[in-house]
């Protein structure tokens, strides 16, 4: 059985001009365990498909289905569709000034866990374990008492998108170009991370532009996204042939 | 407009009714009282019954920490103060008239302990001499249920330094209080101010920059919620070279709250090097906010920097979507939201008994 499975999807992003068409017609299955990338032009759609799922505002959805273990995403709150198992680590993360990034977590630990019916951890050994997850990703556990995201720069941003990963344990990641902005050491922090993250449960769909990343998180499958649509689907050997030819000879 | 009859026979000071330039005591004040830059400040309130309260009986202050070496308090004023302003607060004034007395704090020597002000009701003027080059923390606090005034006069001698807070956070029907605060060459003030609506609650905070190098800083959170009101009037005046003021009001208004943020900077002549900062945010939140915020700026100098902002906005739903995106539910993730907003201007020796009242929670452990 599959664990995202996106079917013939159609949606636009409301504009002051009225909504444009950018997804036209978006086909994916992603199965337990596997790693999937998605590269493509710019503009062709990835944060778009990432945000839709996601149920980000400003988005319509115009036909086409989208499932997480069978249950339908589109028309569940974007609380609920996390509540499912669904993450987006965003491309752009928001800074929140004012809610700690410690009070933030354990907002998020505790309303999933409540969703699931599980007991919501212990607070002490809750803090020990984030600042643990910090540790290991280089970020300096001081910045859990700042604001979310405060004053970050765009590679602590980052790293703090994968200790939420590996903090909340979803069933399936979509990763928006998490790699962009890293410099050599972090991107292999980053791609530790997610690697440490992987398993058999679960599923990655990894948005980025750069084959380097995939030399450390190897995909399964590798997509090109244009126009809206995947018009070519591969393995890792695609990324390389894209990498030294573009995208041009596809389109 | 504001009709105030004053008493034939005030009970005031000599030095105090020698302070109008010209003319009897009661018609400047009358005459402050109806100018225009009066009826400006009373846009959104209703001066009358402020006015009329002036006269109102008085009480003392609860004044805790006084009995420490350096501190004296009496109950006379020898000599005006530099900070009184008939033209600005002719209200202010008026109280020191109808008061059979005020309370006179002089603080010469830096306290261990803080010196505690406690406004159990409508109280009489304060006026607070802090000598040069002393330190003082301040913690001031109203718990009034009924109708209630407080004037303070705070003068800082050079190189003096108050920290103040300040918790406003009682419900009564009205309450009204002037704080005015004079800095001498190179003093600091700093006040972290924490205020909830209340059926009229009006704030008038008037700081005087009046010798080189003074530094203040204002940092104010409020709230508004259902059928409350905030006004806040703050005037800022850089008169000498080199100061710098910073000031952060951030003020929720919700549900039906109302809420006036009127903030003045003034950079006379001569206060070349100034730098003001001056930023005021607000966030409406539920149905029928009312935010009316108001920056003025008058600069007759070149060389200084100054900025001015004020936002008026609801929750960012970038914000939202990436806290719900973690699994928070939308209420849930709101208050998180309108929470950050305020913790951001509560702080200081008073911010846990504010984040108590403003922000439901205390400070998180982390
Ligand atoms: N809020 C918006 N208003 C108008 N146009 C938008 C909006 N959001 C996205 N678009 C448009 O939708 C198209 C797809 O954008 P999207 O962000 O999905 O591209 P992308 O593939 O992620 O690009 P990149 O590689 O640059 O991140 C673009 O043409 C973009 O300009
Ligand atoms: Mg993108």
């Amino acid at each position: 059985m599959s664990l995202l499975n996106v079917s013939d999807l159609h949606a636009s992003v409301v504009t002051d001009d009225g909504p444009q068409p950018i997804l036209k017609g978006l086909t994916l299955e992603v199965k337990p365990g596997e790693v999937h990338a998605i590269m493509g032009p710019n503009g062709s759609g990835k944060s778009t498909l990432a945000n839709v799922l996601s149920g980000r505002p400003g988005y319509i959805v115009d036909s086409g289905t989208a499932t997480l273990n069978g249950q339908g995403l589109l028309e569940l709150e974007p609380f609920e569709r996390a509540q499912l198992g669904l993450f987006l680590a965003f491309q752009y993360p928001v800074e929140i000034p004012g809610v700690s990034n410690m009070e933030f977590l354990k907002a998020s630990i505790d309303s999933l866990a409540r969703a699931r019916g599980e007991e919501q951890p212990n607070t002490a050994t809750f803090m020990k374990q984030v600042r643990e997850l910090a540790g290991s990703l280089d970020l300096d556990p001081a910045f859990l008492k700042r604001g979310v995201n405060e004053g970050f720069s765009g590679g602590e941003k980052k790293r703090n998108e994968i200790m939420q990963l590996l903090l909340l344990q979803p069933k399936l990641a979509l990763l928006d170009e998490t790699d962009s902005g890293l410099d050599i050491d972090a991107l292999k922090v980053v791609a530790e991370g997610v690697n440490r993250y992987r398993s058999a449960e679960n599923g990655v769909v990894l948005i980025t532009h750069y084959q380097r990343l995939l030399d450390y998180i190897v995909p399964d499958f590798v997509h090109v996204l244009s126009n809206g649509k995947i018009i070519e689907s591969g393995d890792k050997s695609l990324a390389l042939e894209l990498e030294a030819k573009g995208y041009a000879w596809l389109t | 407009m504001a009709d105030l009859t004053l008493p034939t026979t005030l009970a005031t000071p000599d030095w105090l009714a020698d302070l109008p330039d010209a003319g009897s005591l009661p018609e400047v004040l009358e005459q402050a009282l109806n100018s225009p830059a009066h009826r400006e400040r009373w846009k959104y309130t209703k001066p009358g019954p402020f006015v009329a309260a002036t006269q109102h009986p008085m009480i003392d202050p609860d004044i805790g920490g006084e009995s420490q070496n350096g501190v004296a308090l009496n109950q006379s004023i020898d000599a005006p103060l530099a900070g009184f302003d008939l033209d600005q607060a002719p209200e202010a004034i008026a109280r020191l008239c109808y008061a059979d007395h005020v309370m006179t704090l002089d603080v010469s020597a830096s306290t261990d302990e803080p010196i505690v002000i406690n406004h159990a009701g409508n109280t009489r003027p304060m006026l607070i001499r802090v000598a040069a080059g002393v330190s003082l923390t301040l913690l001031e606090s109203a718990d009034a249920s009924d109708d209630a005034q407080q004037s303070i006069w705070i003068d800082l001698a050079p190189n003096a330094r108050v920290e103040h807070s300040r918790n406003a956070l009682n419900d009564a029907p009205s309450h009204w209080q002037y704080l005015n605060v004079h800095l001498q060459a190179g003093a600091h003030y700093q006040l972290n101010n924490h205020v909830a609506g209340c059926g009229s609650r009006r704030q008038d905070i008037h700081i005087i920059m009046d010798g080189q190098g003074a530094e203040a800083t204002l940092v104010s959170a409020g709230k508004v919620d259902g059928k409350m009101a905030l006004d806040q009037q703050v005037t800022l005046e850089h008169r000498q070279p080199r100061g710098q003021s910073k000031q952060t009001i951030h003020n929720i208004v919700a549900n039906g709250g109302k809420c006036t943020f009127n903030g003045r900077i003034h950079i006379h002549e001569g206060a070349a090097g100034t730098d003001a900062q001056l930023s005021n945010k607000n966030l409406g939140m539920g149905e029928h906010a009312t935010i009316n915020t108001k920056p003025e700026l008058e600069i007759y100098t070149d060389d200084v920097s100054c900025s001015h902002g004020a936002t008026v906005g609801t929750i960012s739903q970038d914000a939202l979507f990436y806290l719900t995106s973690r699994g928070i539910d939308r209420t849930a993730a709101e208050a998180l939201l309108s929470q950050g907003f305020l913790r951001q201007c509560i702080d200081g020796p008073l911010a846990d008994q504010a984040l108590t009242a403003l922000v439901g929670r205390a400070r998180e452990e982390s």
